[in-house]
């Protein structure tokens, strides 16, 4: 099977590149190093061996040259004429041949120099034999200049041309130019054909494929074509026949009903039965392109007989290949590129035909026979009647049902996806950020939480750790009290005179007074004890002193809240109204 | 526009990238210095062949230079004068215009003269007779020295037999036989590769001639035929001589200017 890639041809080196190229490695690769004081016959050698391996150098890229270009007469036909359209042959075999009489000459000239060494009685005479040798073989290929430029341009040019299969199960799309031939092939490949409001706007093959039934399908996108003489025809549209004349594939022949194109139907009608000789043995279709803005049952009499006679020319074609004569499906087929309507229709119409024949074929080769006596699908007979399912143990029938409720269960978990599916979609249903909140109660959840109060941010008076401290400083005071108590305990005697007695409760007096007064903290401490019993009436009557107006307001946690001035309130616990006292 | 050429399909599309003129100014300042850092890194044959290169674009870019800037020499008088309107000091110069044209033609007229006689290379560097010469060595103890190979190259005519090898004195080797010379016709510029017929005369000697050696400066007759050239009369032309311009024994070719 020959590949078709002419992406692997090695770059060809212009003139000046290749000499120098070749020079180079030649200095570099052969000794350099000589004296005169050498005897005769290694300074002979010496410089013979330069001239050779120069030669051999040259030999071996000019053969790669012309070995990798492909010879127009081996390949595939359709590539051969590809390549002759493009490129002329005659012009490509001069450059080939010139490059091969190139080659010769090098050789030539290599052998009579060392002829000519063997006769060189100093290093001086060996020496200017060498370099008129060498300068020889450069103006060869200095010669070949020009032939070595236009291969390195074919070489790239080559390298860009779609590499179409000839053999492969291929849909070629042909018709006037700008009837939707690249807007099909874009609707059903991933070809990504330009597709512009003006003739020509495709130049060249281009190719794109598709699936059908598990296959796939090549399909190629031609030039438009245009209905005069074979001579008069340019390269752009010698492609296109090229790929009709030479590819065994299903042609789709596109029609253009609304005339959008520029030509009418009796033209493109022209076009079909000039060129009808190359759809010789190959599946075809007419499709009636751009139904969107011509339906095929609104045309005209009189172009509604040359759609029916071209239909009658494409069935001779389907009878050409022992189809039913009257097996109509897929002959003629409308669909509008641009609404979509249609197109897969036809494309499964071609691909239908295009396998239905290349599959009769098959079955009709020689080589299919040898193969097909060796298959063999067994389908055994039953013995009798019963029924033979297949045999599950209990177990497994219940560790399946297991395996499946798991699965299930597993899949009932509601996402806030589903839920927003439920409430009413995106951009409606808003998700609740506070709902997951891990919190000790749950009714907090739904809180506002103040940020602003006051121009305060709320968040640097918070402290977190405020329980603790609370707890802390209770324990402080239990110790002091406890002092203190058993002071009052010392001091309490009844050796006190009344004099005495009356500066004690002095004192004491002044020392309630100042540790009532003494630290925020402290004080609020004392809170409870100062007012024991009627402190929720206290706070009560703060609140609605002060409710209005300061927004006083306890949350969840435990809040400081310093109101300017005024208050320090104080709450812990749960219940909002524990305690508060005021300090001047 | 080919399926291949996806960089135009692309620019063609969405346009060049937003930097891509800029990238390609900067490239192209950029250009300069980094052809001079390969310039001068360049080592060896490598190195020779760039600064051979670089110093043939210096140099005609100074001719072009030149071309195009305002000649500082003097030039001819405007053309707007009018003729015959030369101021006295100049009527001298044109005089001895006229007075070069003549000696040039009287010398024209000598040299066509003398011509006949004249050949491309007038002197020549004499061959000594061990450069023309390898003994060889001969008889059963190879002590007799008499046989020689001539070591340049030489013409044999088509009909020549050989002596006896035995008897042979000069040895011309066939690998130094040439049969045919480039000659350049002086007129027409352009070079031939024709027929030697024979050798005319060797600078060196009547033996070489009669040997038939070609060394530089040696006349040869060539077969002009392909040239087609007439005589006065009207015959053909088949036979011309022609000097030997290099030393074909270094060259592995005979290369001539034909004497007209």
């Amino acid at each position: 099977m020959v590949q078709y890639n002419f992406k692997k041809i090695t770059v060809v080196p212009t003139g000046k590149e290749f000499v120098d190229i070749i020079l180079s490695r030649t200095q570099r690769r052969t000794p350099t190093q000589v004296h005169k004081g050498y005897a005769i016959s290694r300074l002979r050698q010496f410089y013979m061996r330069k001239v050779k391996f120069t030669q051999q150098n040259f030999h071996e890229k000019l053969s790669t040259i012309i070995e990798e270009f492909p010879r127009l007469d081996d390949i595939h036909p359709f590539y051969g004429d590809l390549l002759h359209v493009l490129y002329n042959k005659d012009h490509y075999k001069l450059a080939l041949g010139q490059i091969n009489t190139a080659r010769n000459l090098i050789g030539k000239i290599a052998k009579d120099y060392v002829k000519l060494l063997k006769y060189g009685d100093s290093l001086y005479r060996c020496k200017s034999l060498k370099v008129a040798a060498l300068g020889r073989m450069c103006t060869v290929i200095k010669r070949v200049g020009p032939s070595l430029a236009y291969l390195e341009q074919i070489r790239q040019h080559m390298a860009r041309l779609p590499s179409i299969d000839p053999n492969t199960r291929t849909i070629l799309i042909c018709g006037y130019p700008n009837v939707g031939k690249s807007s099909f092939i874009n609707k059903i490949t991933r070809a990504d054909v330009d597709v512009q409001p003006y003739a020509f706007t495709t130049k060249s093959l281009f190719v794109g494929h598709t699936d059908y039934k598990y296959l796939r399908y090549q399909v190629i996108d031609t030039p438009g074509i245009l209905d005069r003489p074979f001579e008069d025809r340019n390269i752009i549209e010698m492609c296109s026949i090229t790929a009709l004349a030479h590819l065994r594939a299903a042609v789709l022949f596109f029609l253009d009903i609304s005339g959008s194109c520029g030509y009418s139907i009796a033209q493109q009608a022209a076009l079909f039965h000039s060129i009808k000789s190359l759809f010789m043995n190959k599946p075809l279709v007419i499709v009636c392109n751009k139904t969107d803005l011509q339906p095929l049952e609104g045309l005209s009499d009189d172009d509604k007989k040359l759609v029916m006679e071209m239909k009658a020319e494409a069935m001779k074609t389907v009878i050409g290949q022992g189809g039913e004569p009257t097996d109509e499906e897929g002959v003629l087929l409308s669909m509008s590129t641009l609404t979509e309507e249609g197109v897969i229709a036809v494309k499964n119409a071609a691909c239908e035909r295009l396998l239905n024949q290349r599959v009769e074929m098959k079955m009709k080769s020689k080589k299919l026979n040898d193969c097909l006596n060796r298959f063999h699908v067994a389908m055994p007979k039953p013995r009798d009647q019963k029924e033979r399912p297949p045999c599950i143990p209990q177990a497994v029938l219940e560790a399946q049902q297991r395996q499946a409720e798991a699965t299930s269960e597993k899949q009932k978990r509601k996402l806030e996806k589903d839920l927003e599916e439920e409430n009413g979609g995106a951009g409606v249903y808003s998700a609740s950020l506070k709902k997951n909140y891990i919190l000790a109660n749950d009714e907090w959840k739904e809180d506002n939480m103040p940020e602003i109060l006051d121009g305060h941010n709320v968040y640097d008076f918070i402290d977190p750790d405020i329980l603790m401290r609370l707890e802390e400083l209770e324990k402080e005071e239990g110790v002091q009290q406890g002092l203190e108590a058993d002071d009052d305990f010392e001091m309490d005697g009844a050796e006190l005179t009344p004099e005495e007695q009356s500066l004690l409760a002095e004192i004491r007096k002044r020392k309630v007074c100042l540790s009532s007064s003494i630290g925020s903290k402290r004080a609020l401490l004392r809170a409870d004890q100062l007012f024991p019993g009627n402190s929720i009436k206290i706070n009560n009557l703060l609140l609605k002193e002060w409710g209005d107006n300061y927004h006083l307001w306890v949350s969840i946690r435990v809040w400081r809240l310093i109101v300017p001035g005024v208050s320090l309130g104080v709450v812990k616990g749960r219940d909002p109204l524990i305690g508060i006292m005021t300090v001047q | 526009m080919p399926q291949g050429d996806y960089i135009e399909l692309h620019r063609k599309r969405h346009g060049y990238r937003h930097d891509h003129f800029e990238r390609k100014r900067k490239k192209e300042a950029r250009e300069v210095h980094k052809r001079s850092e390969i310039a001068q890194k360049a080592l060896g044959i490598k190195g020779k062949l760039i600064a051979k290169r670089r110093y043939a674009e210096k140099a005609l870019m100074k001719k072009t230079l030149l071309m195009h800037e305002e000649s500082s020499t003097r030039r001819k008088v405007d053309d707007n004068v009018r003729e015959g309107a030369i101021p006295a000091y100049l009527l001298d110069r044109d005089e001895t215009t006229r007075a070069k044209v003549l000696s040039n033609t009287i010398k024209q007229k000598r040299k066509e003269k003398a011509g006949k006689w004249e050949v491309p290379l007038p002197k020549v560097r004499p061959v000594a007779e061990d450069e023309m010469f390898r003994v060889i060595r001969s008889g059963k103890r190879k002590t007799k020295q008499w046989k020689r190979m001539i070591t340049k190259a030489t013409f044999v005519g088509p009909s020549f037999t050989r002596k006896p090898p035995k008897y042979e004195r000069f040895i011309r080797p066939s690998g130094l036989r040439f049969t045919k010379a480039h000659i350049t016709h002086p007129e027409l510029k352009c070079t031939f590769n024709l027929e030697i017929i024979g050798v005319k005369k060797n600078p060196n000697g009547p033996m070489y001639t009669s040997l038939g050696v070609m060394t530089k400066g040696t006349i040869i007759e060539v077969n002009v035929s392909e040239l087609g050239l007439v005589t006065p009369a009207g015959k053909v032309v088949w036979g011309k001589y022609a000097q030997v311009t290099n030393n074909p024994e270094n060259d592995g070719c005979v290369n001539g200017v034909l004497l007209v």
